[in-house]
């Protein structure tokens, strides 16, 4: 199988603070990583960074994304080559309808590959066909992208932008944060729709809760921005039980 | 200055150069657009003398998009018990470009309402000064008044200087003002950008996101479409 990402020896810190530590991980194509580990060991760091988010300085190692520099890319050409990050808090843009939102979003990866805009016929039928795979209503598209949204509407509609995007890495940072056993299911079946063997999905959870839903192939463990364990997915279940102090032994 | 509704007795007068007089009678309703864009103009300074008699609606757009130096003057007096008037305006401006709206408005009876808000979008080295005073006299109780200035700045040079100001005389009001100076938000620009918008776009959409609550005072939905065209062209 080809490789999609790999990660070497990644740092970053915030300000001063070193918060990724030397972050090793490679992903293939038609493969879910799920990411887990206890609070402030990285995981959203590590998103954002993936993500392109200028808060975090990289300061050593590499990210190669389908061969290319990854972290050479602004946070818009990592979307064009087909990277998403769905936010654990996704942001209100008011005044900024879901639609329009959309729409330029489309437009521009349409733009990138050469591609004439989509007409507005065929756009709303891509919207609305969308918006079915997270049970999301059609008033949601003229309101301000997540304005007034609830927790598990502004997940719904992430999973319903990576539906959209139809990306080749899609990062889920706590998408289940905050969700009811019915948003998760919802949500956890859009993402179950979207895979394929030519795209992979990293899945960074607090919960074992969300792997009955998405299964991963492999899990890793971040702990003080190092991957401490990488096991398969038994090692889920492990920490459900015994939580993550007796990995942490193991590692120090 | 363009009509958009006028019932009733309405007298404007534009004879003036840089002057317009504006009479509503009792019960008469009217509604202006006033768009100043004309990229050759050097200065531009009006003077808007307006008064409302008894139960008479006024709704005012101000576009302040293309020009060198735009200043309104603006005074508006509710003359008569159950008058009403809105008051909205947006600035563009770039380079070294000035914005001014200067608006003294007065509650002379009871039971009046009245709503002014005010955007300004300044990128360059531009400059905006809001300097606004909502007046209520002691026997008009009752009275309704709101004001709202907000400024974007979407440079680092840009300046606003705005000054939201109330007199208020009556002890029975409801009366409110505020003012904002902010930039464009870092988080949003990053989740669109992170949805494959580009920078510049991002930006784009954020601006007009402002701009559009003034743009959705404009009563007459083809002009409002207009307007919204016309904005974007000029932010672009």
């Amino acid at each position: 199988m080809n490789t999609l990402l790999k990660i070497e020896n990644l740092h970053a810190r915030v300000g001063e603070k070193e918060i990724l530590r030397g972050i090793d991980l490679e992903i293939r194509a038609g493969e879910v990583h799920a990411i887990m580990g206890p609070n402030g060991s990285g995981k959203s760091t590590l998103s954002a960074v993936l993500a392109g988010r200028d808060t975090f300085t990289v300061t050593e190692g590499s990210v190669t994304y389908d061969g290319r520099d990854l972290l050479a890319l602004t946070p818009e050409e990592r979307s064009w080559a087909g990277i998403f990050l769905g936010f654990q808090y996704p942001t209100e843009i008011p005044g900024v309808s879901n639609v329009n939102l959309m729409k330029a979003a489309v437009a521009e990866h349409r733009k990138q590959r050469g591609l004439e805009p989509l007409g507005a016929a065929a756009f709303l039928k891509l919207m609305r066909e969308k918006m079915a795979y997270v049970e999301m209503d059609s008033s949601f598209s003229s309101r301000g992208v997540n304005v007034g949204f609830s927790g598990g509407e502004k997940k719904r509609n992430e999973i319903f932008q990576m539906a959209m995007l139809e990306p080749r890495l899609a990062i889920l940072d706590e998408t289940d944060s905050g969700l009811d056993v019915d948003a998760l299911r919802i949500v956890a079946s859009g993402v179950n729709k979207l895979k394929r063997p030519d795209n992979a999905f990293i899945v960074i959870t607090h919960y074992q809760r969300l792997l009955d839903y998405i299964v991963p192939d492999v899990i890793h463990v971040l702990y003080k921005g190092r991957i401490i364990k990488t096991a398969g997915r038994e090692l889920a279940l492990e920490i459900e039980e015994k939580g993550y102090d007796w990995l942490i032994h193991q590692s120090e | 200055m363009t009509v958009l509704r006028e019932e009733g007795d309405v007298r404007l007068d534009t004879s003036a150069p840089s002057r317009v007089s504006l009479r509503l009678g009792p019960d008469a309703g009217a509604a202006y657009l006033v768009l100043q864009d004309d990229a050759s103009a050097d200065r531009v300074e009006t003077d808007f003398d307006i008064r409302l008699a008894a139960g008479a609606s006024l709704e005012m757009v101000f576009l302040s998009l293309r020009g060198e130096v735009l200043r309104n003057r603006i005074r508006v007096s509710l003359d008569g018990e159950r008058a009403s008037c809105s008051l909205n305006g947006l600035c563009l401006a770039g380079g070294s470009q000035q914005r001014d709206f200067d608006i003294l408005l007065t509650h002379q009876v009871p039971a009046c309402h009245s709503t002014q808000l005010f955007k300004s979008i300044l990128g360059g080295g531009s400059v905006a000064h809001f300097d606004g005073l909502i007046k209520v006299v002691p026997d008009a109780q009752k009275t309704e008044a709101y004001q709202a200035n907000h400024n974007l700045l979407v440079s680092d040079s840009a300046r606003a200087h705005t000054r939201p100001q109330l007199e208020i005389y009556a002890d029975d009001v409801k009366c409110s003002h505020g003012a904002t100076v902010g930039r464009l938000n870092p988080d949003e620009l990053f989740y669109m950008r992170s949805r494959g918008i580009t920078l510049e776009e991002a930006r784009l959409l954020q601006q007009l996101a402002f701009a559009d609550e003034i743009l959705e005072k404009i009563p007459v939905p083809e002009w409002q479409q207009r307007m919204r065209i016309l904005v974007e062209e000029c932010l672009r």
